[in-house]
């Protein structure tokens, strides 16, 4: 991790977001002058409702919406003027089968950042992505007939790349979305509108 | 943050105000409830006010309410062929007798799941949660 921050000339800082230590140590990396902030850490404990364990409902909204929100919330006076807050939401904030402690999560992130838009305008941008399945190794761990039947269903007709998100991320970040504060990006190849 | 009202769990979140510690209980507490009454085959009825599904008051009401319709989105998927009944009911100030009237409706329907039902003219003009 410290070898591709450096290649960007960043710093890699390794922190549990779920306890205040860790939301202490990235305020003390972060500085006084902060930029972009990407709500980007997540994980996911799916199983039907009837078989999800409460544990594992609360283990997912705390890392993926208790955590972002703490860690949004503390960097507060470090915002830079004209800053942007993005939080990585999903298209599964719509609903999806298996997965009500996420859904859960990342429609919270929604809610949270719309709130927080209206609040910290015009100082402070607060927008959110909502992308579908993209191919990182979660997926390529799919079994290729389950990734075969989703892929069907998205209107693009392919998977998303880490670059169709990293992009509007960026995008998000830069002036030239000076203007679009409070919102959902929905990077999923038309998945969300789609039967 | 339940009440019973006839065969219909109504699930009302309240205030965490400014406390992040209460947004997992207040979550995690709906689901467990909200899966218990669909088992049993008791419809379920998540009120929230309107103005914090667009995030017009506390951020952490605003991602409870929201969290909740996440929820009650995919509740209501893997409930289809069950027959489960769950839903959000959405109002604003003054739109108390529309929310009980609304209630009274889902309360004797199955055919309603998943769904934000959004009563009054709360959020019209805005963008849909």
């Amino acid at each position: 991790m410290d070898e591709v921050a450096a290649a960007q000339g960043a710093r890699a800082v390794v922190a549990d977001l779920t306890k205040p230590e860790g939301v202490d140590a990235v305020l003390d990396a972060a500085g006084g002058d902060v930029a972009v902030l990407v709500n980007n850490a997540g994980i996911t404990r799916d199983a039907r409702a009837t078989k999800m364990e409460e544990s594992a409902f609360a283990a997912v909204i705390e890392i993926n919406l208790v955590a972002a929100m703490r860690l949004t919330l503390a960097l507060e006076p470090r915002y830079r003027d004209g800053a942007a807050v993005i939080n990585m939401s999903s298209r599964a904030s719509l609903g999806n089968f298996g997965q009500a402690n996420y859904s859960a999560s990342k429609s919270g992130l929604v809610g949270f950042g719309r709130a927080l838009a209206q609040r910290w305008a015009p100082r402070v941008r607060i927008n959110a992505v909502a992308p579908s399945l993209v191919d990182t190794p979660m997926t390529q761990a799919m079994p290729p007939e389950v990734l075969e039947k989703m892929v069907a269903r998205i209107p693009a007709g392919r998977i998303g790349s880490p670059d169709d998100v990293a992009g509007i991320v960026a995008f998000l970040a830069t002036p030239a979305a000076a203007y679009i504060t409070g919102q959902v990006l929905f990077a999923c190849g038309g998945r969300s509108v789609a039967p | 943050m339940s009440a019973e009202r006839g065969d219909i769990l109504v699930l009302r979140p309240g205030s965490v105000g400014d406390d992040l510690d209460a947004v997992t209980p207040a979550l995690t507490e709906a689901f467990v409830a909200a899966r218990e009454a669909l088992g049993a085959g008791r419809p379920v009825a998540v009120v929230v006010d309107a103005r914090d599904l667009l995030g017009q008051g506390s951020p952490l009401d605003a991602a409870v309410a929201t969290g909740l319709l996440g929820m009650v989105r995919t509740l209501g998927i893997e409930g289809v062929k069950a027959g489960w009944s769950i839903n959000v009911i959405a109002g604003g100030e003054g739109d108390e007798a529309a929310v009980e009237e609304t209630l009274a409706m889902l309360a004797g329907s199955s055919s309603v799941t998943g769904q934000l039902l959004t009563v009054g003219g709360a959020n019209l003009g805005k963008v849909v949660p």
